[in-house]
């Protein structure tokens, strides 16, 4: 309570100090070019949120120190807030007010799915280019809009890149994988990854020897765990919730289910506790997410120094989304040379970004296909492992993205 | 076939566990005739009681027992005393403490959010304790030693409870109680302070069963809930107020847990118990061990 009330207040504070910072520069006959940012500084994603503000903040102040928008005669950008709250209804009518009422230049946000998906549909009504930096659901890009942009992976990636990641790691170690078992919380989240799994597994030709929802609440895993041992699957994908992860992963080094991999998607497996919880029995798993710290990129390291002095945390994968956004939308306006909306809006469609400060996600160039996707956006595989500091999670796939000096260890000893 | 025996004895290793915590349950409604719907938190007090023992401690987990059992039969004890006895008694004309009900309730929430701010949210599990991950392997088949520990301890504090209430005279006090209030009373007996000591009973029973999971299991604030609706089930299935019934109960609902998933996907096993759950109440609404008449 204490604290949704605080960042309530520390949005609102900022709010206005940006409103005060406008009628400066402004009356000093300066150009500066309106950014506005929809994102949920209180209420449930309220930390979330934060973490994309400060990225934010971070790139622009960066972009500002080095002389702004140089086509533009060194235009700065100023950065305007509104919290959504986590609600879609809040999102449009902060929306509507940043078009209407500040005349913002470009709009981004808004992290919840729920709340980008209608927030972008009035963007798309008034031609104003809206930056999506992450909003997973697939739909968010598949409305036709001319005027969404959006940075990170969409859902179905996901489990696409699951699957590149198997396929790369048979070629580079040749063991071949042949039996797939699926297990995942019965929930939208595990049965939605798990349909796409189906078709994927398909695709490429696996055998799915198990398919198994099981509800997240429950207190004995072992039933679950019993039938992956007896299915003698090669590789186990998994989807699951924190309580489950941690019960799944120790039952299963319990009963030695022997398995050339286990590969898991976020949620449980990337809680902060659960390596902790777990110990030994996390070692060789993989994990899919957004980013990692260690990312093999250059200034990856330095970027995330310099983050965490300035905030007290390392860079999330929101972050860094918000992050690259900024210089996405920076190299945009330098080429757009201009304010008009549909100049900014073509420069975006043809943005081709593959070096630069934003450059530390895990691809290789942010270029947006016809429906407004990011088409190189891909999230990276992790392992857990030791190399010498305790388990950790350290960055294998994409090749290009691995930690210098580490070799995955697949198949499991 | 091996497969089945394999999974029949880890059912009744885990279920035998499931019906000790819901033991409590049943003992607290056999005398106090209230749904105790603060239950499960009661569990999660005495989970995170044992975590903390063993882990400050490095003794082994079963150990943990000697501390446990009294703390927690001092914290139900005067749980029932300070909290509960107070409604109990404005309510004493009213022949069913429906407002007792709404303050387990209230306890419930207050100690899960009082344990989210001490404790955090994050997931406890004891690291390196000498039962942790062991397997009796017999050829090809696992038995979890954590559970085998838990399930005699489940056997064994069954018939203790049941010897206590048999035998002993502040046992049959208890029971007194529980069959008429008001006669009991006559008979001298105080009835607040055996309500008082079922209560505790019952605590340290719960006390008891946290310290069989701690080795296996997760703590977290909000783990009593998963145990509570099983709780429940079991205690309605076995007979409200029965201690064989709570153990049986158990094992029939650990049994189905850990069968049925091998020949359907798990989440039907779910469907299944609950199905029995209202197939009980229809049939016999007093469960398999209750007693048909209310007293």
């Amino acid at each position: 309570m204490k604290f949704n009330r605080f960042w309530t207040a520390t949005a609102a504070a900022g709010l206005l100090i940006s409103g005060l910072m406008f009628t400066g520069p402004a009356a000093a006959g300066e150009e500066t070019i309106k950014i506005g940012n929809i994102i949920p500084l209180s209420g449930p994603s309220a930390s979330v949120g934060q973490q994309g503000k400060n990225a934010r903040e971070m790139a622009v102040e960066e972009i500002n120190a080095a002389g702004g928008i140089k086509s533009l005669g060194g235009a700065k950008l100023e950065m305007l807030y509104a919290d959504s709250e986590s609600k879609p209804e809040k999102g449009v009518s902060e929306a509507e007010r940043l078009i209407n009422t500040e005349k913002v230049n470009v709009l981004t946000g808004c992290w919840n799915s729920a709340v980008t998906y209608p927030t972008t549909a009035v963007a798309e009504r008034y031609g104003v280019p809206f930056i999506v930096p992450v909003s997973v659901s697939d739909k968010i890009t598949e409305q036709g809009f001319k005027n969404v942009f959006r940075i990170a992976a969409k859902d179905s990636w996901w489990t696409r890149d699951q699957f590149s990641f198997l396929k790369d790691m048979q070629a580079e170690f040749n063991t071949s994988v042949k039996k797939l078992a699926f297990v995942y919380e019965n929930g939208d989240w595990g049965k939605g990854m798990a349909g796409q799994w189906k078709k994927l597994a398909e695709k490429d030709g696996y055998e799915v020897v198990l398919d198994e929802p099981y509800p997240s609440t429950a207190t004995d895993l072992s039933p679950v765990v019993q039938k992956i041992r007896r299915s003698r699957a090669d590789v186990l994908l998994l989807v699951s919730n924190a309580a489950d992860a941690i019960l799944l992963t120790n039952t299963l080094a319990e009963y030695k289910v022997h398995l050339k991999a286990i590969v898991a998607t976020g949620g449980g497996h990337a809680d902060p506790f659960f390596i902790k919880a777990v110990g030994k029995n996390a070692q060789y798993l993989f994990d899919i997410v957004e980013w990692e710290t260690d990312i093999n990129k250059p200034g990856a390291k330095e970027t995330n120094a310099k983050f965490k002095a300035k905030y007290g945390y390392n860079l999330t994968g929101e972050a860094v989304d918000a992050y690259v956004s900024m210089y996405v939308i920076k190299d945009a306006l330098e080429r757009a040379a201009s304010l008009n909306k549909d100049a900014i809006r073509r420069a975006l469609a043809e943005t081709n970004l593959t070096s630069g400060p934003g450059m530390i996600v895990g691809y290789d160039a942010v270029q947006f296909d016809n429906s407004g996707q990011n088409s190189h956006a891909s999230p990276v595989l992790v392992q857990i492992n030791d190399v010498g500091n305790g388990l950790e999670r350290i960055t294998v796939w994409p090749k290009s993205a691995r930690r210098a000096g580490y070799t995955p260890v697949f198949p499991k000893p | 076939m091996i497969y089945l025996i394999e999974d029949t004895i880890n059912g009744i290793l885990m279920g035998s566990i499931y019906g000790l915590t819901a033991l409590g349950l049943t003992i607290i409604f056999g005398v106090l005739k209230v749904v105790n719907f603060a239950h499960g938190t009661l569990l999660m007090v005495s989970m995170y009681a044992a975590y903390w023992t063993v882990a400050l401690s490095g003794l082994h987990p079963y150990l943990a027992l000697v501390i446990v059992v009294p703390v927690m039969y001092v914290f139900g004890y005067y749980l029932q005393d300070i909290v509960i006895k107070p409604i109990f008694k404005a309510e004493k004309d009213v022949r069913e403490p429906s407002t007792v009900i709404i303050v387990t309730t209230g306890v419930w929430y207050v100690l899960d959010n009082l344990t989210l701010m001490i404790f955090g949210p994050q997931y406890r599990t004891l690291p390196n304790n000498p039962l942790q991950g062991k397997m009796i392997e017999l050829g090809d088949m696992f038995i979890s030693v954590p559970k085998l520990w838990g399930a005699i301890t489940a056997v064994a504090t069954a018939f203790a409870v049941y010897y206590f209430f048999q035998k002993t005279r502040t046992g049959r006090a208890i029971r007194a109680c529980s069959l008429d209030r008001d006669a009991a009373s006559l008979c001298g007996i105080n009835q607040y302070k055996i309500y008082n000591m079922a209560f505790g009973l019952g605590t340290a029973v719960t006390g008891i069963a946290a310290v069989t999971l701690v080795p296996f299991y997760n703590t977290f604030p909000s783990v009593g809930v998963l145990f509570d609706i099983k709780g429940f089930i079991i205690v309605v299935l076995g007979g409200l107020g029965s201690i064989p019934g709570a153990i049986i109960g158990g094992i029939i609902v650990g049994i189905i847990e850990s069968v049925g998933p091998q020949f359907m996907t798990a989440t039907w096993t779910e469907a299944i118990v609950y199905g029995l759950f209202l197939l009980v109440l229809f049939v016999k609404p007093s469960g398999l061990f209750g007693v048909k008449y209310d007293w």
